[in-house]
């Protein structure tokens, strides 16, 4: 594949097949072809090249106004013959025939208008993607060179290209392109004369450039977790203050909140109603769809509704809820650019076989005022900076998480000190107005925002955290 | 339905195309379809899984392993995975042989479903999940009930250049219900889940009193203040002690984390890691079990492999290189999560044997402490041999008595000291496979069965 054609076809295709059948009523047909390159390390050496993977395939979705209701049908396939989208087409009414939504108007937008431009294209990636990943696996292995009792054992790249199309029966058609590049790599330290077992610190990381321009500093700064990881020990239990960096509220923040604040919950009666207390004042969240560089941006969603920035939380209070077209309709509001076929779960992009659903794409928290690490950690005074959840485990229904320190730090009397592993951290995320949830326990912020995969925030300072510890 | 050796000649056409530029290469086609169903209080969502088929082909390049895959089985998609992946073969991959043993075999095989995915009208699976939500719902004080049952047929073909062929069909069932309660924005909830290789006739384990059970949890769940945290005693209920089998201990046997020395098990093969009366086994070929497989992605058979007997750990799980490396044979473990994934060695359903203890000896045995109950997750450390588990609930063990229930948990510390400390396990009777997806790192999820009986041990809790 090379620089994005735009003359992906996929759903104008299948939609042209669709109208010559005579398909009545409202649909919708998200295509999307796409190559994905993968290198995978076995420590410094090459043990698979995977060049390229080809995907392509079409999701339908049929609208059927039924008794007052909704009702939905969905059907997608990897084939792309007439007789395989006859099938769809049968088995998303046949669906349609059983589903039941809430929603009372299947209006679908005519057109996407002339959106902005929002730049989410590795225009070097898509010219020459091996190379561009060679590249970049070659600066990664570089990057370890020369050092002592620190190497990578393993270790992945992909690069993933995709191209969508959308067609509707109100005659919209639209083209968009999107570039995924995620990497896991495991750095182990080992050796030294007291024969301590070996450590591991394990790094994932979702974006849209393949850029190795940080990877020596990135580098760096894992090898020295991979070694603190050797000496750390478990924190103490009880209540204490806790500093959450971006790259762990990363696992945590966005799968919460973009359900808790999206339209799905509000039918289910669990999404905070505009003006609920839900945080301290320092705390406002935003949606931000065309957020630079990040995953998903786009000026329109994956139902051609045109994005927009939604405040979700503003000084503590709830302020809106993110919307698709249908739960929109089931709430009496227009769409807020908040339809995609996408998950926060995994790194998935087979978005064609997804339904569309009211997420976030990037959810942004407001940063705060304390400008360095050496600051946040005097913010806490006592008490612990995680560095690394094993997983935080995150409940969208409670929205409760946690998980075990991988690494992270003590903090004694406002300085970052001794390595901590083991024990667990956690609490809930958004709760009631009296409760103690982390967005009612945020006493500072960051003054640093930083993107990773669906989020852009600063860290957070949050006293009273539940630790499970040594007694 | 169309089946995949319906294009079998095509497949095997293509392959043939590789064979002059390389010492050995194969193919995986893979066609799958499947019905979903999702009800609760707001809506009802039937939906059928996305037809999705293609066919991955992999050559060996003298060095390393290169793959080209392709959605789509037509002529001219296969083709164009078998000219990508010539093009990146050399001269060295016809003159230096693959690591470890080609699998030769042939056979077809097909799991059994006394109730078919396709016999199984939508109607009846309809009124099904709405009488389990409507049921959940009369318990009162449950504000919502989730229903999700879903049912998948999976297909899979493997050919390669040294003779190997193998089919096999496989339909996995699986049904859940999660009761939701709320108060004063406060959330709760508790499930039920159940899943195996099989039909629609799975979803008789969704009885009348566990859903009204899940439900009453759901409420006192809403009310339960704070659990102990620290060090103490546990107990794991049957799925909790399948998890901790198959994250906590299995990922370090997978051989391929040996070959990386990124195993904390890989000097202890051959040792004693816990009690004479702990075996660990993982069986691919287990009845039944919701990660059975009847051959592998490298077309070696599934088997059972015991992996700690009788306290002794003795083997680990195999592909075909690291069973090369460590004089073994391949154990039937080498997986893809589909035709887009590569594959890895993983494990199928792992699971911790029966011992001799009733629920009610292995409580009072444990005096205090806290019996952890339906698991939700868990993550692998395979290098550093800590353990990550989360469970929903705990209930409190006090004087040797069951207590109140108490919030979502989460288990850690290290493995070996966990196994070390085990002091009873369950009998035969509250054996239980459960259904679960295993990720290898934070993608390929596949189908893993985790089992075992209730378990006693001691290890660090805290809130999650």
């Amino acid at each position: 594949m090379s620089e994005p054609t735009f003359e992906a076809d996929t759903a104008f295709r299948a939609a042209d097949e669709v109208r010559r059948r005579g398909l009545a009523g409202a649909w919708d047909l998200f295509g999307e072809r796409a190559e994905r390159y993968e290198v995978h390390l076995n420590g410094t050496t090459r043990e698979y090249l995977r060049a390229p993977i080809r995907l392509e395939g079409v999701g339908l979705r049929v609208l059927r106004p039924r008794d007052g209701k909704m009702s939905i049908g969905f059907a997608a396939t990897s084939d792309r013959s007439p007789e395989s989208l006859a099938r769809a087409i049968e088995d998303a009414e046949a669906t349609a025939r059983y589903s039941r939504f809430p929603a009372t108007t299947s209006e679908l937008p005519a057109s996407a208008g002339s959106p902005d431009s929002v730049e989410s294209i590795d225009r070097d990636a898509w010219a020459n993607p091996l190379e561009s990943l060679d590249r970049y696996v070659h600066a990664l292995v570089s990057a370890f060179e020369g050092r002592d009792g620190v190497v990578p054992s393993f270790g992945s790249v992909h690069l993933t290209l995709a191209e969508s199309t959308l067609a509707n029966s109100a005659g919209l058609e639209h083209r968009s392109s999107r570039t995924l590049f995620d990497f896991e790599v495991a750095v182990k330290a080992f050796g030294g004369p007291e024969g301590r077992p070996p450590g591991e610190y394990w790094v994932t990381s979702r974006g849209v450039r393949v850029d190795p321009t940080h990877l020596k500093s990135d580098v760096d700064t894992w090898c020295d977790r991979a070694k603190d990881v050797r000496i750390a020990k478990p924190p103490s239990a009880g209540e204490q203050t806790v500093v959450l960096p971006p790259r762990v509220l990363t696992d945590v923040l966005p799968e919460i909140l973009s359900y808790r604040f999206s339209g799905a919950a509000s039918i289910r009666g669990i999404a905070p109603k505009a003006g609920d207390p839900v945080g301290t004042d320092r705390v406002s969240i935003w949606n931000d769809p065309k957020y630079p560089h990040a995953i998903g941006s786009s000026a329109v969603d994956d139902e051609g509704s045109p994005t927009a920035k939604t405040a979700l939380v503003a000084a503590g209070r709830a302020e809106s809820t993110l919307y698709d077209l249908l739960h929109g309709s089931a709430a009496g509001h227009p769409s807020t650019g908040s339809g995609l076929r996408d998950t926060m779960t995994y790194p998935g992009w087979d978005f064609f076989a997804v339904p569309v659903n009211p997420m976030a794409t990037t959810l942004v928290v407001g940063s705060g005022d304390i400008a360095s690490d050496a600051e946040l950690a005097e913010a806490a005074g006592d008490g612990i900076w995680v560095d690394q959840l094993g997983y935080a485990f995150p409940d969208p229904l409670s929205a409760a998480f946690g998980g075990e320190i991988r690494i992270g730090y003590r903090i004694r009397h406002g300085k970052i000190a001794e390595p901590l592993r083991g024990g667990t951290v956690g609490g809930v995320v958004i709760g009631g107005a009296d409760d103690r949830s982390v967005l009612n326990s945020v006493v500072g912020l960051g003054r640093r925002t930083e993107l990773t995969a669906h989020l852009a925030c600063p860290a957070l300072v949050v006293e009273k955290m539940g630790v499970g510890g040594a007694d | 339905m169309p089946s995949l050796r319906d294009v079998e000649d095509e497949i095997a056409t293509a392959l043939r195309r590789v064979e002059p530029h390389t010492s050995y290469a194969e193919a995986m086609a893979e066609r799958s379809v499947g019905h979903r169903l999702r009800l609760d209080r707001s809506q009802t969502s039937i939906g059928v899984e996305p037809r999705v088929e293609g066919a991955v082909f992999r050559a060996w390049a003298g060095h390393e392993w290169v793959e080209t895959a392709s959605s789509g089985l037509d002529a001219k998609s296969l083709a164009a995975s078998v000219d990508a992946l010539r093009h990146r073969l050399t001269a060295d991959a016809k003159r230096t042989p693959p690591p470890g043993v080609s699998a030769t075999g042939s056979g077809e095989r097909e799991s059994e479903s006394k109730v078919p995915l396709e016999s199984f009208s939508v109607e009846h699976r309809l009124a099904l999940a709405k009488r389990l939500h409507d049921l959940a719902l009369s318990a009162g004080g449950i504000d919502n009930a989730i229903v999700n049952v879903n049912a998948s047929s999976e297909e899979r073909l493997f050919l390669s250049t040294v003779g190997a062929r193998r089919w096999h069909r496989i339909e996995r069932t699986r049904g859940s219900l999660a009761a939701v309660a709320m108060e004063n924005g406060k959330v709760e909830w508790d499930y039920i889940s159940y899943g195996e290789t099989g039909g629609w006739e799975v979803l008789d384990e969704l009885t009348d009193a566990r859903v009204l059970e899940v439900a009453a949890e759901a409420k006192a769940l809403l009310k339960a203040g704070s659990a102990p945290t620290g060090e103490m005693n546990v107990i794991l209920d049957p799925g909790t002690a399948g998890t901790f089998a198959h994250e906590s201990f299995g990922h370090g046997t997978e051989a391929d984390q040996l070959l990386r020395d990124r195993s904390y098990l890989k000097p202890l093969l051959g040792s004693m890691v816990g009690p004479e009366f702990l075996t660990l086994v993982d069986d691919g070929s287990y009845p039944r079990g919701w990660g059975s497989i009847f051959f592998d992605d490298e077309g070696h058979p599934s088997q059972r492999t015991v992996l700690v007997d009788r306290g002794k750990f003795v083997e680990v799980l195999h592909d075909r290189e690291s069973a090369a490396v460590f004089h073994r044979a391949a154990t039937g473990n080498t997986r893809r999560a589909d035709f887009l994934s590569r594959p890895f060695v993983r494990m199928t359903n792992t699971f911790v044997e029966p011992g001799d203890w009733t629920l009610d000896e292995l409580v009072k045995e444990a005096k205090n402490g806290l019996l952890l109950q339906n698991c939700t997750s868990g993550i692998e450390d395979p290098l550093g041999g800590q353990m990550q588990i989360k469970v929903k609930k705990a209930r409190r063990i006090v004087n040797g008595e069951l207590g109140p229930v108490g919030p979502s948990m989460a288990l850690s510390g290290k493995v070996l000291e966990f196994l070390q400390g085990i002091r009873g396990v369950g009998k035969a009777d509250e054996f239980v496979i459960s259904p679960g997806y295993c990720g290898k790192g934070h993608t390929d999820l596949i189908p893993a069965g985790t089992g075992g009986t209730y378990l006693l041990s001691h290890a660090l809790v805290g809130p999650a």
